[in-house]
């Protein structure tokens, strides 16, 4: 995917790392996409997951896979790195996770052939419930941390599967790990596992005693030990068999990544119907691609807020030119025209506006930047004043996002998620006495929160913003929410 | 009308066999004072298959060059004297635009439809000195479409009938106070209406002054009327008026009407001066130093004080507050496209108060300090909503939201009888250029070529469905507001209606 314009010389950007890691090593690679998110250059959710999918294609691609357990500390280290690079850029931490979650399901799913019965139900039954386990500022004597059950393996010592549970078998079977585990710096905590059932009840206390001090989560037992023996060494073929798996499954990953916006607009004409009024804001184009959608069959009014400062000259030329020129990050989403040309009416607004129009308004689509665990989301400043303003008119709030964009973070400090740009987009630096005499602020991204929210329209359909967690649930590992303990 | 409908009749169908009255290309022979008439015919003719029931209208007629001709046609017909001079800039248009004209319903004109499938046509007459008919419209000669209206259609009330008066345009009778005026309203040289209406009131002496009733007739009579409307007018075409502008009009027309025609007219003069100086001291001047200090009290020790725009009668609050010994910080919140709270920020921060300054979207956050919030008012409407400046009322969404309290200041004068449940009732539409951005220009329409131009916002006007709206002010649902400062004392604003009737009803 080589950029039209020659990167010599020109601001670096997703399709100068996407042509550089043809060539450089991996290292350099990741020094690349490092410093790229550090100075902002790449900048959009969608960028930064394409940029780190990329990167751990590569990376895992080089590994020599005989160990499990050392990719998902090679990978966790690598994800690490690039999160300190921009921590407030979630979709690059929700990669990293998906990446160590596709590890762990294909390595279960390879050591599950010998012990189906067993592993499999319990893997099986792994994700049904359990809830992702929370934010590394949790420390693990939280009552809230106790709520994950301990993982299958404790499970599969007991042959056939009998898992009724006394303390005295739970502290066998943790003597026997430790055995096992010589190659593990620390002690699993309560990895999710096994949770669906009320053996996860059962176990807490039990496990409460024996879990060591840690901080967060670590790397959970694997669950293909045969009992007492080290099933951690693989054999070559088996080893082949799962980096490939992984690394198509990878690429699977980067191909969802691709349809994202065409999957959500499949379902725009289901919501949006002839004469209805929108109002939108930002230059998603995940939203004019949705809208765009809908206008070929369905004639209604759109009506844009500028979103000034930070986004109002992108929406501009949105409205007028329909997709942004391609720069070469080739991406394969084609280009799309304006929604006036598909001969919907667009009207413009100062986004001062908006509650004066809401009266007006049948809907309003929002374009998040990050969607959090518990149903809210981050997105462009003057949204929570549309949702507001939506929820004192009625009217329902609709946000698009894609899967990449949901992250298992729970919010618990919601100002710390908020990016601040620049304030010079407000006040100009060269009015120097008010550049002396005020403070500016220029925040890029609001909270949402969820009870603002009626529906969430995702590549996997429509839901609540109350069914989130499952989704979460679905596509990550408690495990991997928490990437900064070195472990 | 010439001719008779049974000409006209005859004459439909062949217009339509020609090509549009081609200007261009004088190829039929026809004056332009003939060329009018067959458009008059043309429009009755279309009247009449209106009326006789021009219901299927939507499907493009069998033969494709009757359709286009009657699509294009009568609308070029209606067109034709106003637009000969866009049409050469048009032409090349007219071709690429007729398939999207003819294929989005709404906003294409819908009486290009009816005489192609109303009534069948009787066989077309021929003159001899005709070509074989029916000639393909060559897309040069098409006659420019007339632009859609540019107007959001919810707005359409608001819209000003004619276009701001300019120095060529303006009426011979205004005096030239009043015409300096004018422009500085459409210029938002003097903005906000506690000033306009001081500069208003002002600029009126000026214009009494130099006023000399005519022989015959009383001043009382016929300065109202014959004066003073004109002058009005002209204010109100240069930018409408608020309500404490409107309400300084109907004080000054009273006294005037209640001048005794006996008194001489120098005297009446001043009597009329000092009204006016009357009014302005008591209803603004007084009124703004009494309101300030009520309000000081509401700033306690280490407030943080959240205001939006410029609102004359915070500014003069903050300040005093700030000279009292008050230690409190200020948030000014400001939006586009007036930028009117960069300038509160400036006053302010001369002065030595601390100022925080964020655009509207990063209102959430800064409600988290804020511990007042301080707004002024273009008027205070009789159902306890408060008209100000648009953006307001997501200010005091977010405050009531965060419990942060709203405190209106607004003079009496500003009170008015009226209602309204939305913004979309009342309020002002301003000219949409306003919100382009300054270094954009429009792009040029020769070389149309696909992927060659980028266009920018600037050439909103030639692309079809795209508007935009410039509103000035929105509504503020009482619930929102805690407080209403105004020189009879603090009330909730349930009481603004009580308070209008005393004030400027008299009762």
């Amino acid at each position: 995917m080589p950029s039209a314009v020659s990167s010599f010389g020109t601001t670096p950007t997703l399709a100068t790392f996407l042509k550089a890691s043809k060539n450089n090593s991996i290292e350099s690679g990741i020094e690349l996409l490092v410093s790229l998110l550090q100075r902002r250059q790449i900048r959009n959710s969608r960028q930064c997951a394409l940029a780190t999918a990329h990167l751990l294609l590569r990376v895992i691609g080089q590994e020599r896979v005989r160990d499990v357990q050392v990719l998902i500390k090679r990978v966790r280290s690598v994800g690490r790195r690039l999160i300190s690079a921009q921590p407030r850029e979630m979709a690059v931490g929700n990669i990293v996770r998906r990446v160590l979650g596709i590890i762990r399901e294909v390595a279960e799913e390879a050591s599950a052939e010998p012990e189906s019965e067993v592993a499999s139900p319990s893997s099986g039954g792994m994700r049904e419930l359990h809830r992702p386990a929370l934010n590394s500022t949790i420390s693990s004597f939280s009552p809230l941390h106790q709520s994950s059950a301990l993982p299958a393996s404790f499970h599969s010592r007991f042959g056939s599967g009998d898992s009724s549970n006394d303390s005295t078998p739970l502290i066998q079977s943790f003597s026997d790990l430790s055995l096992v585990e010589q190659q593990q710096q620390q002690r699993p905590a309560l990895a999710a596992a096994h949770a669906g059932s009320l053996f996860g009840l059962f176990q807490q206390p039990g496990s409460a005693r024996n879990t060591p001090p840690v901080t967060g989560t670590s790397t959970p037992i694997p669950s293909t030990p045969t009992k007492g023996k080290v099933a951690l060494n693989t054999t070559t073929s088996e080893t082949i068999d799962l980096k490939s798996e992984i690394l198509s499954s990878i690429r699977e990953l980067l191909d969802e990544l691709d349809v994202v916006d065409s999957q959500i607009a499949e379902s725009a004409l289901d919501h949006i119907h002839a004469g209805e009024i929108i109002l939108i804001n930002t230059s998603s184009q995940t939203v004019q691609r949705f809208l765009a959608a809908a206008a070929r069959k369905r004639k209604f009014t759109v009506v844009v807020a500028e979103t000034w400062p930070n986004d109002h000259q992108a929406t501009h030329s949105t409205i007028v030119n329909g997709s942004r020129p391609s720069d070469g990050t080739g991406e394969p989403e084609e280009s799309f025209k304006p929604l006036t040309a598909l001969g919907t009416t667009v009207i413009m607004i100062p986004d001062s506006a908006v509650f004066a129009l809401m009266s007006r308004i049948n809907k309003v689509i929002l374009a998040p930047h990050t969607v959090l665990a518990n149903g809210s989301l981050l997105a462009a400043s003057g949204s929570s004043t549309i949702a507001l303003a939506a929820r004192a008119h009625r009217v329902p709030v609709v946000v698009l996002s894609g899967i990449y964009k949901l992250s298992p973070v729970y919010p618990f400090d919601t100002a710390e998620l908020i990016e601040w740009g620049d304030p010079s987009k407000v006040i100009d630096y060269a009015d120097g006495e008010l550049v002396d005499s005020l403070t500016v602020s220029n925040p890029i991204f609001d909270h949402v929160s969820a009870d603002l929210i009626d529906l969430y329209i995702t590549n996997l359909g429509g839901h609540a913003p109350s069914y989130l967690y499952r989704i979460v649930a679905d596509h990550y590992r408690p495990e991997d929410v928490d990437l900064m303990s070195k472990a | 009308m010439a001719d008779t409908p049974n000409g006209a009749n005859g004459n439909v169908p062949e217009k339509k066999a020609e090509p549009a009255p081609a200007k261009s290309v004088g190829d039929d022979g026809l004056t332009p004072a003939e060329k009018k008439k067959r458009a008059k015919e043309e429009k009755q003719a279309r009247r009449a298959a209106e009326k006789a029931g021009a219901g299927t209208s939507t499907a493009p007629v069998t033969n494709g060059v009757e359709a286009s001709n009657g699509a294009v046609q009568p609308v070029g017909e209606s067109s034709s004297q106003a637009a000969q001079q866009q049409q050469p800039a048009q032409v090349p248009r007219a071709q690429p635009r007729r398939p999207v004209e003819q294929a989005a319903a709404p906003t294409s004109t819908q009486h290009g439809r009816n005489p192609s499938t109303a009534t069948q046509p009787p066989p077309p007459r021929r003159r001899n000195s005709q070509s074989v008919l029916p000639a393909v419209p060559k897309p040069a000669s098409k006659p420019p479409k007339p632009k859609e209206s540019k107007d959001v259609p919810l707005f359409s009330h608001l819209y000003a009938a004619q276009p701001r008066p300019t120095l060529l345009t303006t009426p011979k009778d205004i005096h030239p106070a009043i015409q300096a005026l004018g422009f500085q309203y459409s210029t938002y040289a003097i903005c906000g209406s506690t000033a306009r209406t001081a500069a208003m009131l002002l600029a009126f002496k000026a214009a009494i002054a130099d006023y000399t009733t005519p022989t015959g007739t009383s001043l009382a009579r016929h300065m109202t009327t014959h004066f003073l409307s004109p002058q009005i007018e002209f204010l109100k075409a240069c930018r409408p008026i608020s309500e404490s502008m409107g309400n300084g009009i109907r004080f000054l027309k009273k006294a005037v009407v209640e001048i005794d025609p006996s008194v001489d007219e120098g005297e009446a003069k001043a009597y009329l001066r000092d009204s006016i100086d009357m009014f302005l001291r008591e209803r603004i001047v007084v009124t703004d130093r009494a309101i300030a200090t009520a309000a000081v009290k509401q700033i306690k020790q280490n407030a943080v004080v959240l205001t939006y725009a410029k609102s004359s009668l915070v500014e003069k609050t903050l300040v005093e507050a700030h000279e009292a010994g008050t230690q409190f910080k200020v948030i000014c919140v400001d939006s586009r496209p007036l930028y009117e709270g960069r300038n509160l920020a400036r006053t302010l921060g001369r002065r030595g108060i601390e100022v925080e300054y964020t655009p509207l979207s990063g209102i959430a956050h800064a409600m988290k300090d804020a511990t007042l919030v301080l707004l002024g008012a273009r008027s205070m409407l009789s159902n306890g909503r408060l008209v100000s400046r648009v953006g307001t009322a997501s200010i005091a969404l977010h405050a009531s939201h965060a419990d942060v309290p709203v405190i209106v200041l607004c003079e009496s004068v500003k009170f008015t009888g009226k209602v309204a449940l939305d913004s979309v009732v009342l309020n002002e539409i301003a000219p949409p250029e306003e919100l382009l951005l300054p270094d954009t220009t429009p792009t040029t329409t020769e070389g149309e070529g696909e992927g060659e131009k980028v266009k920018t916002l600037a050439d909103w006007r030639d692309i079809p469905g795209l508007q935009i709206l410039n509103l000035m002010y929105d509504v503020t649902p009482a619930e929102y507001i805690r407080m209403v400062i105004c020189e009879y004392g603090s009330l909730p604003p349930s009481s603004v209606p009580v308070v209008h009737r005393l004030a400027n009803e008299g009762v």
